[in-house]
């Protein structure tokens, strides 16, 4: 596993040329976007089959199952410690709405329908809420949500999601990108050895890159919250683990780049045999200790 | 840019701050013209096409001598103890609220009972974000409190309010009416292209994260840029402790150094309690100052956790 650890502003790396008369582009964008390293190993499609058996396998018999594993699942499971407290049911909030709309906002900015933030988020709570009030598209919870709030409560909502939105817009130098990237779709990859295993992989930005060879490979941006964490190569190899599993993509994963935006740092895994032997260990400790914990949970009842 | 305060003639002369009328405030006209709201974003602008450089090395030098001071702390604390995340009111208040004990470090228990100023700055913070994202407000308190509302957080706040009684209710008001009124008259109004963004959180990791330094800006506009002082921030005070509040904006701007490379390359800070405003350029001096600061009161914490 190849890892970069950089901050914004603070040293500058080499890999992607800045145009003639233009600013050298930011550091994230370099670190996601510049090529793999020359001698760097995409995993054959024979090890991936391997290692697909291999997590249908780890779930088989297990008590705690079906086991629907996100970066988070494995965050408050592996290291508890690191949650900021007891959960609760899941409600919305100008916390839990920001990066829905702020993605929206961001891919009609990357897109060219809006030109700011400010813009991009208020066109993404309009038509959530004409959406909601026109019966158009499929029924959704925030659109609900959202219309039903004052237009104070909504102004809440939209400064929230515009500083997220603008913190991941000025991030990146967009016209680095040789293809429009994607914005905000998560994958799900559903283990074919088992129906009670599947795996999510979340990513803020997807673009492409180049393999040692030129070959093109995928690579992923995650924005991260709260501290500094072990745990984070973990839940960067999970995305890593279900990119490179998911089949269809022409593209196979190159990298996963995680990046707190209130600190500027950045960590950056490349996606060869080892950081997916961890994707394996992440999913094998986080479902034996839910299944200790449904066993347990079991036996005092 | 020579720091200037500037606030209208009755309010109150505090901390030996230089005063100047602006003149009376003026009908709401269109845009920021012709207003102290003009004036802010005018001073803001000022020769902002001559952004000051900042040398490179500077943001790597000032995170080591912090390193250090942590790395000190986290000694003192243990490898195996909670990561400690500290703000501007330990880390730039008195330093005998540093009292020694473990209290001093361990997580603020969760209030139900709030002084009233703290009150009234949670709710103008949030009057203020909505009237730099929509330009308007209806009635402060309403607002204020349908906005608070959306925070998990901040219940127990809300909580305290609504326990409050008529009279208590309509003191807030007009205190929220007449606040608001002043970030009327202060706050410009900002094109969507400056960017601008509210309650812009920053988290400086040192030692491993093991100690976080911890920041808000209340407001930033325009967009960081590698190898330039791009950005301007305006901070809100509703009333606390003046000096204590510029103060904050220093830290805050090593923050950011921290966090980009580089520091804002003006702060503004606008006291909504009297109307009073200062914009000031940052400067190189500022930035160590602060991080000394910082290091004397590392080591402060260090001996406060035998």
């Amino acid at each position: 596993m190849t890892e970069l650890v950089g901050q914004a502003g603070l040293a500058g790396l080499a890999g992607l040329p800045a145009a003639s008369g233009l600013p050298a582009p930011s550091p994230l964008t370099v670190a996601l976007l510049r090529p793999l390293r020359a001698d760097h190993c995409l995993v054959s499609s024979a090890e991936i089959e391997r290692l697909s058996a291999e997590l249908g396998a780890l779930v088989a018999h297990r008590p705690g199952g079906p086991f629907r594993l996100t970066d988070y699942l494995v965050r408050t499971t592996l290291w508890p410690s690191a949650s900021p407290g007891p959960s609760s049911p899941f409600a919305w909030s100008a916390g839990t709405a920001r990066r829905g709309i702020g993605l929206a906002a961001v891919r009609s900015l990357v897109a060219g329908t809006t030109q700011s933030p400010v813009d991009g988020v208020g066109l993404a709570v309009s038509r959530a809420i004409s959406d909601e009030r026109g019966g158009r598209g499929p029924i959704s919870s925030m659109g609900q949500w959202l219309a039903g709030l004052t237009a104070a409560g909504r102004a809440a909502v939209q400064a929230d999601a515009v500083t997220w939105a603008t913190r991941l817009w000025s991030s990146l130098d967009w016209k680095a990108f040789d293809s429009p990237p994607v914005i905000g779709r998560d994958h799900w990859w559903d283990s074919p050895h088992s129906s009670l295993l599947a795996i999510r992989s979340r990513a803020e930005v997807r673009g492409s890159s180049t393999d040692g060879r030129g070959n093109p490979v995928s690579v992923h941006l995650v924005v991260l919250g709260g501290p500094r964490r072990a745990a984070v190569r973990s839940e960067l190899s999970l995305v890593a683990l279900a990119e490179a599993l998911r089949t269809g993509d022409p593209q196979p994963p190159g990298r996963i780049v995680g990046w707190w935006p209130d600190s500027g740092h950045f960590v950056s895994l490349e996606v060869d045999q080892v950081t997916l032997s961890l994707g394996v260990a992440t999913v094998a400790r986080t479902v034996a200790l839910l299944g200790a914990s449904e066993r347990g949970s079991g036996a005092a009842a | 840019m020579v720091p200037v305060t500037l606030q209208p003639r009755r309010a109150p002369q505090r901390d030996g701050l230089v005063e100047v009328d602006p003149g009376p405030p003026g009908p709401p006209g269109p845009g920021n013209t012709g207003t102290a709201q003009g004036d802010v974003l005018a001073r803001l602008r000022d020769r902002s096409a001559q952004r000051p450089r900042f040398d490179p090395g500077l943001a790597g030098g000032l995170r080591a001598w912090l390193e250090d001071g942590a790395g000190a702390l986290v000694a003192r604390r243990g490898d195996d103890a909670l990561p400690l995340h500290l703000g501007p009111r330990l880390l730039l208040g008195p330093a005998d609220q540093n009292s020694p004990s473990r209290q001093t470090l361990a997580l603020a228990p969760k209030r139900e009972n709030y002084p009233s100023q703290v009150v009234t700055s949670y709710l103008v913070h949030a009057l203020f974000r909505q009237l730099v994202t929509t330009g308007s407000v209806g009635d402060p308190l309403t607002d204020a409190l349908d906005a608070l509302g959306l925070h998990p957080n901040r219940a127990g706040l809300i909580r305290h309010v609504g326990r409050l009684d008529r009279r208590a209710r309509t003191e807030l008001r007009a205190e929220l009416t007449d606040q608001i009124g002043h970030l009327r008259e202060l706050t410009p109004h900002f094109a969507p292209g400056w960017l601008p963004r509210t309650d812009d959180r920053l988290a400086i990791p040192l030692a491993g994260g093991r100690v976080v330094l911890c920041g808000v800006f209340d407001l930033l506009v325009g967009a960081p840029a590698p190898g330039q002082a791009s950005l301007c921030a305006l901070q809100l005070t509703s009333g606390g402790p003046w000096a204590f509040a510029r103060t904050a904006l220093h830290y805050l701007a090593l923050l950011e150094t921290l966090r980009h490379g580089n520091p804002p390359f003006r702060l503004g800070l606008l006291d909504s309690a009297v109307g009073r405003y200062v914009i000031e350029d940052v400067q190189q001096e500022h930035l160590r100052a602060m991080a000394s600061h910082l290091v004397t009161r590392l080591a402060l914490l260090a001996g406060a956790d035998d």
